[in-house]
């Protein structure tokens, strides 16, 4: 596994557990947040993307190595285009 | 207000945006279709670009959503800068990326996107505009 796979696997386990614990603790500081993680870390918690992508480039150039999550969003609901291709 | 206006695409409507390359150089123009049908208001992300054209520009990934429709599956999200100088748009907004856009465009502006703005041919039928 490359470098940056290994990044992006810890990035998205830490992701998973930062909305778990929102899930279960509304009180969470991260609840309603979006969220910067780099090489394992938050780096960033913010209001609005422009404001996240400018710290999370701040804190690594590399975006392989970042991931970012809007914490109350459920990523596993269908979304339909309804147009053709 | 600022009003942007397209000449319509294969007779349909079209919103042109720029995206910056990460390593620098001519930024990339992308023609999209403007389609209401993609996505709603609340939806996770405002564009359909290719995934190459994310990752030329250096998108920060998110997590993958299901879509469904005319693609269907898993697909990664990432967030790209994304300009329409003439309205003053300049901002990071989540796009999916997909193999490919639909025939003809280069990806998808959808309802997210276009629901920034007031959007119509604005009396000219054979352009589409945006409004702020």
């Amino acid at each position: 596994m490359s470098t940056s796979n290994a990044v992006q696997e810890i990035n998205r386990e830490l992701a998973r557990r930062l909305v778990e614990e929102a899930r279960s603790n509304p009180q969470s500081a991260y609840a309603g947040k979006l969220v910067g993680i780099a090489n394992g870390q938050v780096v960033a918690v913010a209001d609005n993307w422009d404001e996240l992508a400018r710290r999370v480039r701040q804190a690594e150039p590399d975006p392989r190595k970042t991931f970012l999550i809007e914490v109350d969003r459920d990523y596993d609901k269908v979304e339909h285009i309804w147009g053709l291709r | 207000m600022p009003r942007a206006l397209w000449p319509l695409l294969h007779h349909r409507p079209v919103v042109q945006v720029i995206l910056a390359l990460a390593q620098g150089g001519q930024p990339l123009v992308r023609n999209l279709l403007a389609d209401t049908g993609a996505g709603t208001a609340q939806g996770a992300f405002e564009l359909l670009l290719e995934e190459t054209d994310c990752l030329l520009c250096g998108g920060l990934p998110l997590p993958g959503v299901v879509l469904g429709g005319a693609y269907t599956g898993t697909y990664p999200i990432y967030l790209v800068r994304v300009r329409v100088p003439i309205l003053g748009v300049d901002h990071d907004l989540p796009a999916v990326g997909v193999p490919a856009g639909p025939a003809g465009f280069d990806g998808i502006a959808c309802f997210r996107f276009l629901n920034r703005f007031s959007y119509g041919n604005f009396a000219d039928p054979g352009q589409f505009g945006l409004e702020t």
